[in-house]
C-alpha cells in the first residue's frame, strides 16, 4: 500500500466507534448495541479492510437509528478508500452527506477520493465544507496537505544566515 | 550519508562554503535547497554546517519562518551553550538548535585567541513552488 492508499489507513481512525454502554431502566447493557457495527470499526482501526466492510455491511442492516446508520455509512466510505475501491467509497460517502450535510468526516473521506481521482475542484470544496464545520481536526489537515501537494507542490527552501544581524537585515530589505 | 541526504546536499545551492560540509541533521526523503549565506568578518571558519530538516508538518500547512540559534565556539571548535534566541514558531525551534549541535566550526590555530563573544545562525524555512512536472 502506498500513496494515498496508504494514508487511508490513517483514515479510519475517523471511524465513528458506537457506544460501548447503555442504560434503559433497570436493564443495564454493557458493550455495544451494534455489535457487528463496533467489530466492523475495530477491524478498519486495525487495517483489516475486507473485514471490517463486510462487519459493517452487517451492521448497517441492523442499524437503529441516524447516528448508527451514519457511523456505518462513514466507516463503508473509509474502508472502500482502504482499498481502493473508490466508486464504492464515493457511494457511502454521498449516501452519508444526504442524510447529514454536517458531517465534517464524510467531507474529509469525500475530499480524499477526489483528490485520489484528480477531482481537485471537488477536493477543494470539500475540504472548505470540513473545515468551516470542525476547523481543528488533524485528518482535514492531512488530506489539505495531500491536495496542496497535488495541486501546489513546493519543496523546502533553507537558508543558513550567520551574516552578523545588521547586516543580514539589509540584504533582506533588498530581496524584498 | 543515506541516498536522501547526497541527493539532498547536491541539490543544495551553496553560497561562499569552499571549506565547510554541509550535513542534513535528520535523514531527509525530501530534496532541499540550501543556500548558506556566511559572515565573512567572522574568525571562525566552519567545518560541518547541518541543515535543519523541514518539520512535515509546517511544510503540509505551508508555513514558513525562521529559527535563530545562538551559542559558543571553544578552541577546539565544538558548539558550546547553544539556545534558541527566537523561533517565528515553536516548529522551528527545535530542527535548528538540533542542527546546530551537530554543527562544528575549524579548530583554532596555534597562534589564534578564542573569542568569548556568542555568535549566532539563523534558519529561514522557506517552500519555493515546484512545477507539477518536477514532481511526477
Amino acid at each position: 500500500m502506498s500513496g494515498p492508499a496508504a494514508f487511508a489507513l490513517a483514515l479510519v481512525t475517523t471511524v465513528l466507534l458506537i457506544p460501548v454502554a447503555w442504560s434503559e431502566e433497570n436493564k443495564v447493557v454493557i458493550g455495544p448495541r451494534n455489535l457487528d457495527l463496533a467489530d466492523g470499526a475495530q477491524e478498519l482501526l486495525a487495517g483489516n479492510a475486507r473485514e471490517g466492510i463486510e462487519l459493517t455491511l452487517r451492521g448497517l442492516q441492523s442499524a437503529q437509528g441516524k447516528r448508527e446508520k451514519e457511523a456505518a455509512l462513514s466507516n463503508l466510505c473509509a474502508g472502500y478508500i482502504m482499498i481502493d475501491k473508490l466508486d464504492s467509497a464515493l457511494m457511502y460517502c454521498n449516501m452519508l452527506l444526504l442524510s447529514n450535510d454536517r458531517h465534517w468526516r464524510g467531507f474529509n473521506n469525500r475530499a480524499l477520493i477526489y483528490v485520489m481521482r484528480k477531482e481537485y475542484e471537488k477536493a477543494e470544496k470539500d475540504l472548505a465544507m470540513g473545515q468551516e464545520i470542525n476547523p481543528n481536526a488533524r485528518t482535514l489537515k492531512v488530506v489539505k496537505g495531500m491536495f496542496l501537494d497535488a495541486t501546489h507542490p513546493v519543496s523546502p527552501n533553507i537558508i543558513i544566515d550567520d551574516r552578523k544581524r545588521k547586516n543580514a537585515e539589509v540584504s533582506v530589505k533588498e530581496e524584498s | 550519508m543515506t541516498t536522501a541526504g547526497q541527493t539532498a546536499v547536491a541539490a543544495a545551492a551553496c553560497l561562499a562554503v569552499a571549506s565547510s560540509a554541509i550535513v542534513l541533521a535528520d535523514d531527509s526523503t525530501r530534496i532541499t535547497r540550501i543556500t548558506h549565506m556566511e559572515d565573512s568578518s567572522s574568525d571562525r571558519m566552519p567545518s560541518v554546517t547541518a541543515v535543519p530538516q523541514y518539520p512535515e508538518i509546517a511544510r503540509r500547512d505551508r508555513i514558513e519562518g525562521e529559527a535563530t540559534v545562538c551559542y559558543t565556539i571553544d578552541a577546539d571548535g565544538r558548539i558550546c551553550r547553544p539556545a534558541v534566541r527566537r523561533s517565528s514558531h515553536k516548529m522551528f525551534a527545535k530542527p535548528a538548535l538540533k542542527a546546530i549541535k551537530k554543527s562544528s566550526y575549524e579548530p583554532l590555530q596555534s597562534n589564534q585567541e578564542a573569542t568569548v563573544a556568542r555568535t549566532c545562525r539563523t534558519f529561514r524555512f522557506l517552500l519555493k513552488p515546484v512545477a507539477i512536472e518536477e514532481i511526477e
